[in-house]
Order: C-alpha cells, then structure tokens, then sequence
C-alpha cells in the first residue's frame, strides 16, 4: 500500500466523521416541522370551530336584534300616536287650568274683600260693643249720681220751704212790730229810722269740692279657673271697677289670695290669681282693703 | 487496489489491518449517520423518501 492510499484513507475517515458529525448536529436540532403543522393546523382548527361558533352567535343575535327592533318600531308608533293624543289632551287641559286659575283668582280677590268686610265690621262691632259697655257703666254711674242729687235736692227742697215758711213768719212779724212801732212813734211824735241789716249779703254759692275718700268695693268670687290662674267677681265698672286693680280675696278671718284685674264688664270683671295660699272658689268674699 | 495488495483464490486480502479498520471505521461512522438520519425522518414527519 503506497504512502499516498494511506494519507487519503486517513483523510478520508477523518472528513466522514467530521461530516457526519456536521449532519448528526444539524438533524439532531432541526425543527420538527410537521408537529409544529400540526400544531397550527390543530389551531387553526379550533379557530375555525370558534368562528363558526360566533358566526351561528351573531346570526342568532342579528335575527334577535331584528326581533327587538321590529318590536321596537312596533311600540315607537304606537306611542307615538299616544304621546299625539296626550298633547291633544293636555292641550285641552291647559286651557280649562287657565278658565280655572282666572276663576280661582276672581274668587280670591272676592273672597279677600269679603275678609276685608268682616274684619273691618269685626272691628266697628268690637269698637261699638266697648263703646257700648263704656256708655252703660256711665250710665249706671250717672244715674247713681242722678239719685244722690235727686235725694239731696229733695231734702234741700224740704229745707227751702221751711226756710220759706219762716221768713214768712218772721215778716209778718215783723210788719206787726213796724205797725206798732209806728204808732207808738206818732204818739210822741217821731218817725222810725230806716233798718240796716246786721248779718251781712253772702256771695254767690260755689259747689264744695266733696271731701276725699277711700274705695271700699266689696264683692264675690264667682268663677275660678285654677287651670289658667283666672276668676271672674261679681262687680264690674258700673261699681267703680277699674283695670289693674286688686282685690283681696278672704274666706272668712283668712287670706286666700289677691286677683289682678285685667279685663273689666258693666257687671263683672276678671282677673289673674296671685300670692295663692289657699285655693280660692266661687263664693269667697273680695275687697280692695283688708 | 494498491499494487501492493496480495490476492488469494479471487479474493482481496489487505495488506495492512491498521487502515482496514480505519476504513471500516469510517464505513461504519457513515452508516449510523445514514440510519440516524433515516430515524429522524421517519420520527418525524413518518416517512423517508417521501415528501408530507
């Protein structure tokens, strides 16, 4: 065997390992195409599978949404002719609110003049009634008044004609005794002279001013109403009753309370309880002074 | 064949084992590189001449 057989057997071997290394490496770390394929394909499978699926989805959701829609219009056009019936209705309505706010504000109007009325007559009737109240307690008082000078001139009247009766007694006599004297005179020849009275003329009479004295007014406790602190008594303005006045209330030696008049009757008053010891009752005795 | 090679009855018979062995080795290393390759194909895509 020649030298040169050997050296090309050598290299030889030597290129065939090195290449087939080369090709083992390479087919050992290829890609494996036909699983990565199948791979896809399977992919791709169930990508067309969900496709599918979403496309029966969207069919059945475009006939649903068919389905609403229809509906829908259906239901917009029924309304609609309702909502145009409405308006025709409400503009019916509006109207008759406006007949019925015009009327409403007539009525108002009259209604708030016929309150005016009331009130004004309301307050003419207050104003005539305490008017009236006031013109019977001056009345009463006037013709209490009245009675006192009816008696007192009666008794001055009783005393004039006495007095009356007297100086005519006392003329007489004393033209009686002119008439003797006179002729006692014209015995001795003289004349009497002319009389100078002693008592002096008085002047013109002027009213006394009547002499000041206490107010004693006496009475009854007719209603009490412990509730709100209030009793009425028996005696009004006709007896001199005034507001703000008090009055002493007693039942027998003892104190029961004081009353504050504060609203004033002809024949009755009322008043608020104060100074309460004991609780007061129609029938205890009242008097300003103790 | 080298000229120095001896033959007996027909048959070659080398002169030297040493580069017989190399030789065969060199055989063998292609073999197995052909059936690994032959395997792989196969493994994978389940044939060996054919295109999938």
């Amino acid at each position: 065997m020649s030298t040169l057989t050997k050296i090309l057997i050598v290299l030889l071997t030597i290129s065939s390992i090195f290449l087939c290394g080369i090709v083992v490496t390479y087919v050992a770390n290829a890609d494996n195409y036909r699983q990565m394929y199948d791979d896809l394909k399977d992919e791709r499978d169930a990508f067309e599978e969900n496709v599918k699926g979403l496309t029966k989805q969207l069919n059945e959701k475009i006939g649903e949404k068919q389905r609403l829609e229809d509906k829908l219009n259906r239901e917009i056009a029924s309304l609609t002719i309702k909502i145009e019936q409405l308006q025709s209705q409400f503009k019916i309505v509006e109207a008759e609110k406006d007949d019925a706010l015009r009327r409403v504000n007539s009525w108002a109007a009259i209604v708030r003049d016929f309150y005016e009325t009331t009130d004004e007559h309301t307050q003419l009737l207050k104003n005539t009634l305490a008017e009236k109240i006031r013109l019977e307690a001056e009345q009463i008082k006037d013709r209490k008044e009245l009675n006192e000078l009816t008696t007192s001139l009666e008794e001055k009247m009783a005393i004039i004609v006495m007095l009356d009766e007297k100086t005519k007694r006392l003329l007489e006599d004393k033209a009686e005794l002119q008439d003797r004297l006179d002729k006692y005179l014209q015995q001795i020849g003289k004349r009497a002279a002319e009389l100078v009275p002693v008592t002096p003329k008085k002047a013109i009479a002027r009213p006394v001013v009547p002499p000041a004295r206490d107010i004693e007014l006496k009475g009854l406790v007719t209603a009490v109403d412990l509730k709100n602190s209030m009793a009425s008594i028996s005696i009004g303005s006709a007896d001199g009753v005034k507001e703000g006045m008090k009055f002493h209330v007693t039942r027998g030696d003892e104190f029961i309370c004081v009353i504050l008049i504060i609203d004033v009757d002809a024949e009755e008053a009322v008043g608020v309880l104060e100074l309460i010891q004991k609780q007061p009752k129609a029938g205890d005795y009242i008097s300003t002074n103790l | 064949m080298s000229p120095n090679g001896k033959t007996r009855g027909g048959k070659v018979i080398p002169s030297n084992n040493l580069y017989t062995v190399i030789l065969g080795l060199a055989c063998g290393v292609v073999l197995a590189t052909a059936v690994f390759v032959a395997y792989m194909c196969y493994f994978q895509y389940r044939t060996i001449f054919e295109i999938p």
